[in-house]
């Protein structure tokens, strides 16, 4: 089947495909699936992209072992996929803490021309509310980046997290609430004075 | 920090998502392949339960239906068997009509002593 045709079947028939000896999906499911892997594990490691491709490297690899014994119809392959890619990196997270590796580091906003100047603002905005995320639990952590970055509804986020609806808007909020305090101080350096 | 503010922030770290590069994701569709089944290669169903297994095994309905119909014929011929299978054939003994067991109606020597006769 050609790639075009590909990107209108669902990621679980091309999954039945790919358990079926079918090249194109692998391919079809590598270019979809792999982008989202990496970006959420790429905020849930505090933006360490060496250690985010390992993750999703691994993520997929599962993914395509357990592809001959999926059952359709049973868990959404997006669903199962983040709920791996977390678990990979909660473990990598628990471990980084136990050595003490410090991630909370944040650079300085530079001056610049401005449309480079802009740029600079949005990465500087980026960092910093990375740097926030990482102090909190890593529960809450989850929640808020599936919510808020990766724009998944609250029942994708409780299927995801194996917990109820409401837990998951609990989360979210206290989440939110503790990045504004981390936040508070920053409203200058990050440009809010000047866009208000 | 308000809303507004955090919202910012939160597109901000939407717009800065890392773009796998084409290295990484040739690594990686090589791997998908390098895992993937073989074509044409069965992929293994779950087993099928027992009544699944005995259904074929009887020949189906039309097994099932022959099976009971036989059923059915041997517990009529032995409640009520008919005339033609016990009158001219010499088999009235057989059905325990003529049959000489004596007054009390038991046998006085049974299988179990003759093989002990016997030796």
């Amino acid at each position: 089947m050609p790639y075009d045709a590909m990107s209108e079947r669902a990621d679980e028939e091309l999954l039945a495909a790919y358990a079926r000896g079918d090249a194109a999906a692998a391919r079809a499911l590598t270019q979809r699936l792999a982008p989202r892997v990496l970006a959420h594990a790429y905020r849930m490691l505090g933006g360490d992209r060496a250690e985010a491709e390992d993750v999703t490297q691994e993520a997929l690899l599962r993914l395509w072992k357990a592809a001959p014994e999926w059952r359709p119809g049973e868990a959404r392959v997006t669903t199962w996929l983040y709920r791996v890619t977390a678990n990979l990196c909660i473990d990598r997270m628990r471990k980084r803490k136990r050595i003490g590796t410090d991630i909370d580091a944040v650079p300085e906003v530079a001056d610049a021309a401005p449309s480079v100047a802009e740029q600079m603002q949005q990465r500087a905005r980026a960092e910093a509310l990375q740097g926030a995320l990482d102090a909190l639990p890593d529960r809450q952590k989850q929640a808020v980046i599936l919510r808020h970055i990766e724009g998944l509804s609250n029942p994708e986020i409780a299927e995801i997290m194996d917990i109820g609806a409401r837990a998951v808007e609990s989360l979210t909020a206290r989440g939110k609430r503790a990045l504004e305090a981390v936040l508070a101080g920053r409203r200058a350096e990050l440009g809010y004075e000047d866009d208000d | 920090m308000d809303d507004a503010g955090l919202e910012g922030l939160f597109a901000a770290a939407r717009d800065d998502a890392p773009v796998p590069s084409g290295d990484f994701m040739a690594r990686l569709t090589e791997q998908a392949l390098a895992e993937m089944p073989v074509a044409g290669a069965q992929v293994p169903e779950p087993r099928p339960g027992l009544w699944a297994q005995l259904w074929p095994a009887l020949g189906g309905w039309r097994g099932l239906s022959g099976l009971v119909t036989a059923c059915a014929v041997g517990v009529w011929l032995g409640i009520s068997p008919p005339a033609a299978m016990t009158t001219g054939l010499g088999l009235d003994d057989l059905w325990g009509r003529n049959a000489d067991l004596g007054e009390m109606g038991v046998d006085p020597l049974s299988g179990f002593e003759l093989a002990l006769l016997e030796g």
